[in-house]
């Protein structure tokens, strides 16, 4: 009972040093067989929707190099230079059965893959949370439903800013996010898609984090908090895409020069 | 008790441990998933003398805090926990009887989940409220059909103390 206590007070420059200890050496073949396990029931349960996906894809592929040359000629009469892209690496995601599983995931893409910490996490809904500590073959993801969360958001048309953060466990409305920040003149409709900002340089803009359910509470006068359904769900989601290769400082701020001119 | 019995008791929660990391994962949802690894947690303790199972629960808990780094400590402290009053719990009330022994399992699983929420503090109101009387209890049930099967199926293979080894 007493080491139980220790390990529950244990600093975090103690704590992930042992924890990764573990997961590379004892849970090592576990989570590997744990990991084969998810990619035969891929393979089986999910076999017609990725058939389904993959032709969707492909037909949208197909129209895929006009829309880009037409996309480089439009940026090129604006002086706009090449869109940043951004890498990912596929990884499934090993879940564990007790009942904090959904603030941290496991997942099986490490340093070997290219991950490092601070890379965003999204599944096809949207986005899962980001990347807090890499092992050699796993790493661990902290997702949004984590207290500790927060990323710089925006509603889709770009009208409105805030920060996004998990709703918290208190009340009915559990297992939901928040956008804090929102200046009380600025009205977000409900159903409004709330999406990364690209400031602050972790997450790339554009990535859905969910969409507007109504008014959680307001400061009178001065700024209100939205409540939003979220867009990917960390319980269930079980393959994921971890971003990387990004610029720092994001697609936004990493399009323009330092003096704030358009490259 | 013999060698060979013994090894035997080793092969069984040995092939927990693996249906853990193999088959709970396309059982389903995980929440609601048997835990394959806290029944074999439990089918030791209620063989092994209570120190052992508190130490054997350590173990185990420190080992799934390396998989949940979220509640870090928490499941160390619930399987420490439950591993001692599991075995403490069999020598002093329960009879052998495969039900029995499968309502062990269901509050073994169930308070296993309390404490973890409770100590890690991330889980509160609703949420904590969803988990211990939608998700756990369900978690709880699976868990205990699953060990009144390994039961049924391997008892009389478990049916030795391994504190006499």
């Amino acid at each position: 009972m007493l080491l139980s206590f220790a390990a529950m007070g244990l600093p975090d420059r103690l704590r992930d040093p042992l924890a990764r200890g573990l997961r590379q050496t004892v849970l090592a073949p576990l989570l590997k067989l744990q990991e084969q396990s998810e990619l035969i029931s891929a393979s089986l349960s999910r076999y017609q929707s990725v058939v389904s996906q993959r032709d969707s894809s492909a037909l949208a592929a197909t129209f895929l190099p006009e829309l880009r040359n037409e996309n480089t000629r439009l940026r090129s009469l604006l002086g706009l230079g090449q869109r940043l892209g951004t890498g990912y690496v596929a990884a499934e995601v090993l879940h564990q059965s007790v009942p904090t599983d959904p603030l941290t995931l496991i997942i099986s893409a490490g340093r070997k893959h290219g991950v490092r910490p601070l890379a965003g996490v999204v599944s096809p809904e949207g986005l899962v949370g980001v990347v807090s500590a890499v092992d050699e073959g796993t790493s661990v993801v902290v997702t949004w439903a984590h207290p500790e969360f927060r990323a710089s958001a925006m509603a889709s048309d770009g009208s409105v800013y805030g920060i996004v953060a998990a709703h918290g466990t208190d009340g009915p409305r559990s297992w939901m996010l928040e956008l804090r920040g929102v200046a009380y003149r600025q009205l977000v409709p409900d159903r409004t898609l709330i999406v990364t900002s690209g400031l602050g340089g972790v997450f790339p803009r554009g990535i859905p984090l969910g969409s507007v359910v109504g008014v959680g509470r307001e400061a009178e006068g001065w700024e209100r908090t939205y409540l939003l359904r979220p867009a990917a769900a960390p319980a269930s989601v079980s393959h994921i895409m971890v971003l990387i290769g990004q610029r720092p400082g994001g697609a936004v701020r990493g399009a323009f020069d330092s003096s704030g001119t358009v490259r | 008790m013999r060698r060979s019995d013994k090894y035997r008791v080793v092969v069984i929660l040995a092939g927990l441990v693996t249906l853990e990391f193999s088959v709970r994962p396309r059982l389903g949802d995980d929440r609601v998933s048997p835990d394959f690894l806290l029944l074999a947690l439990l089918i030791y303790t209620i063989r092994a003398q209570p120190g052992k199972s508190a130490g054997a629960g350590f173990l185990v808990g420190l080992l799934r805090d390396a998989l949940t780094p979220a509640s870090f400590g928490a499941g160390a402290l619930a399987h420490t926990l439950v591993g001692y009053l599991s075995a403490w719990s069999k020598a002093v009330f329960f009879a052998e009887n495969i039900f029995v022994n499968g309502c062990l399992f269901f509050a073994g699983t169930w308070v296993r989940n309390l404490v973890i929420a409770l100590a890690s503090g991330k889980l509160k109101g609703g949420m904590l409220g969803w988990e211990l009387l939608v998700w756990s209890p369900i978690q709880s049930l699976t868990t205990a059909i699953v060990g009144m099967l390994v039961l049924w199926l391997f008892g009389r293979h478990l049916a030795i103390r391994l504190g006499d080894a």
